[in-house]
């Protein structure tokens, strides 16, 4: 690595609805929502407008009418960038792109200050019609999606097959989704708050098999800004804040499933980035204090904490079942509540995983604090972790 | 080898696109053939057929026949279904080992959820605008 990058200001918006239908009086906008977090993350980082070299947008969804997001929120905050302004898709990796992006302007010099930010809407559009486009998302469009797959149902399937060869079952699957849940009821930003049970989680409705409705992401609305700042900077401002110390990705050359029969449950490219992550780092998987892990589903949460080294191969759900990643356990995992409690909008979630981890690395977690966490990582994936993107984050006090 | 022709009374909720290159395989699965491309300088095959190799570049690939036989590697009930697919709901889908070492995914034609590595066989679906495949538990 070159020049040191830190986070040093976050704010985010709570997940859950908010976009408004088209013709609803009063409309929740996204530029306005937006830009009250530019503010809010800005105090929070204790630098001047001035400083702000780049802003690196995640793209927002389609439901969003205001196009050319980012050159219009160049405007709307009158915020002249001599780095870069844009806008960065890679399906449920895009926000962990743009906070890459922005790493990148400081880096490489652009920018001392640069904001990664973005805002997905999308709550206002069923899940029926939000389906007719995310199915062409995951998958072959002439030789997937004829067949009915969705998102979640290549993620169904990982289930099916590590049940079948770890001699798992839905039941030890599901208690990642309680574990969630009762991070979540800590987490003041989180999409559903009330406690669940393990009887509870097993009697929701079927959505795709094994999986029930409490074990898969429910679509949300939410918005973050992140200020990254070169290390020198951020010193100067004498906060604490969480410094970047390993990133990677990995993508296997595969979109779904390998053509070549491998094994789909390894998560093979979340295996390779984590281990450069580390190496970069210079430390294992052991040392890591807190994981915020990109899990829409259970079983994700299992996989990749399994491909990461944070548990042992096939082991991931007896040891979230033994409360070992739970708070308070031996590897706390998604202490914000994780996809399926904390929330989901798609295209920003990556930041919020960001935003908990720079909380715990800067004490700021309350409730959900894990005691004298030093070191944390997020990951972020496209497809069936096809692809998988690493950051090692590690506190200054 | 020939794959059963299982008759569809309807139309396809999503149909394939059908390029100038991929028409020869959707007419050979509408006659009850499975079939690929292979490459004719590293030998390898691929899945969908490509006019190239994916694992060498080569340009040099010609078809090639499967036998339609191979294993359940997973499966899913989908219950949650997009707009277009609703009234097919719920409907089994399931990534399928073929005997040759090609994976790929499709629809699965069982009312019980089948045990993985079970052995299963690719069937012709014969919608009534053209055709698809499947797999069902072979025996």
């Amino acid at each position: 690595m070159t020049e040191a990058v830190a986070i040093l200001g976050t704010a985010a918006l709570p997940v859950g609805k908010w976009q408004t239908a088209p013709g609803v009086v009063p409309a929740v906008l996204e530029h306005e929502v937006l830009a009250k977090l530019v503010m809010e993350a800005m105090a929070d980082a204790g630098v001047d407008k001035s400083d702000i070299g780049s802003m690196i947008f995640s793209l927002a969804r389609p439901y969003t009418q205001q196009k050319y997001f980012a050159t219009f929120m160049a405007n709307y905050l009158r915020l002249p960038c001599a780095g870069s302004v844009a806008e960065i898709m890679g399906n449920g990796m895009t926000a962990a792109l743009a906070f890459q992006g922005a790493v990148d302007e400081i880096r490489l010099g652009k920018a001392k200050v640069a904001l990664a930010l973005g805002v997905n809407f999308e709550t206002a559009t069923s899940s029926a019609d939000h389906m007719m486009s995310s199915m062409r998302t995951t998958g072959d469009v002439d030789f997937h999606v004829p067949f009915g797959f969705t998102p979640i149902s290549w993620y169904a399937m990982d289930a099916a097959r590590y049940i079948h060869e770890f001699n798992s079952s839905r039941e030890e699957l599901a208690t990642v989704a309680v574990k969630n849940r009762a991070h979540a009821v800590l987490n003041p930003i989180a999409q559903y708050r009330k406690p669940i049970t393990l009887e509870q989680v097993l009697a929701q409705a079927p959505i795709v098999e094994p999986l029930g409705l409490y074990e898969v992401p429910g679509r949300a609305d939410g918005a973050v800004c992140i200020v990254l700042a070169s290390e020198d900077v951020a010193r100067a401002t004498g906060r604490p804040y969480a410094r970047l110390r390993g990133q990677s990705f990995f993508h296997e050359g595969a979109h779904q499933i390998n053509e070549v029969p491998n094994d789909m449950i390894a998560l093979i490219a979340a295996q390779t980035a984590g281990r450069a992550a580390f190496a970069q780092a210079g430390i294992t998987p052991a040392d890591i204090d807190v994981a915020e892990l990109y899990a829409p589903c259970t079983i994700v949460e299992v996989l990749a904490s399994e491909a990461f080294g944070l548990v042992p191969r096939g082991q991931g759900a007896r040891q979230c079942a033994e409360g070992q990643t739970s708070l308070g356990g031996r590897i706390p995992i998604c202490t914000s509540g994780g996809l399926q409690s904390r929330g989901h909008p798609a295209y920003v979630t990556p930041f919020y995983s960001f935003v908990e981890i720079a909380d715990q690395l800067r004490g700021r977690a309350g409730a959900r604090q894990v005691e004298g966490a030093r070191l944390g990582m997020t990951s972020a994936e496209l497809g069936n972790y096809n692809a998988a993107m690493v950051h090692i984050l590690e506190a200054v006090q | 080898m020939t794959l059963d022709i299982v008759r569809v009374d309807r139309v396809r909720a999503y149909p394939p696109r059908v390029t100038a290159f991929t028409q020869r395989f959707w007419d050979s699965v509408a006659q009850g053939r499975l079939e690929t491309t292979v490459c004719e300088d590293c030998g390898k095959l691929s899945f969908p057929p490509k006019t190239f190799c994916p694992h060498c570049w080569s340009t040099r690939t010609r078809w090639t026949g499967l036998s339609g036989h191979g294993r359940l590697y997973a499966q899913t009930m989908i219950h949650a279904a997009p707009a277009i697919f609703r009234d097919e709901a719920p409907y089994r889908v399931g990534i399928v080992d073929l005997q040759e070492g090609l994976r790929i995914a499709t629809r699965l034609l069982s009312d019980e959820a089948p045990k993985l590595d079970t052995p299963v066989e690719i069937v012709t679906l014969l919608y009534t605008d053209g055709p698809l495949f499947a797999a069902r538990p072979n025996g």
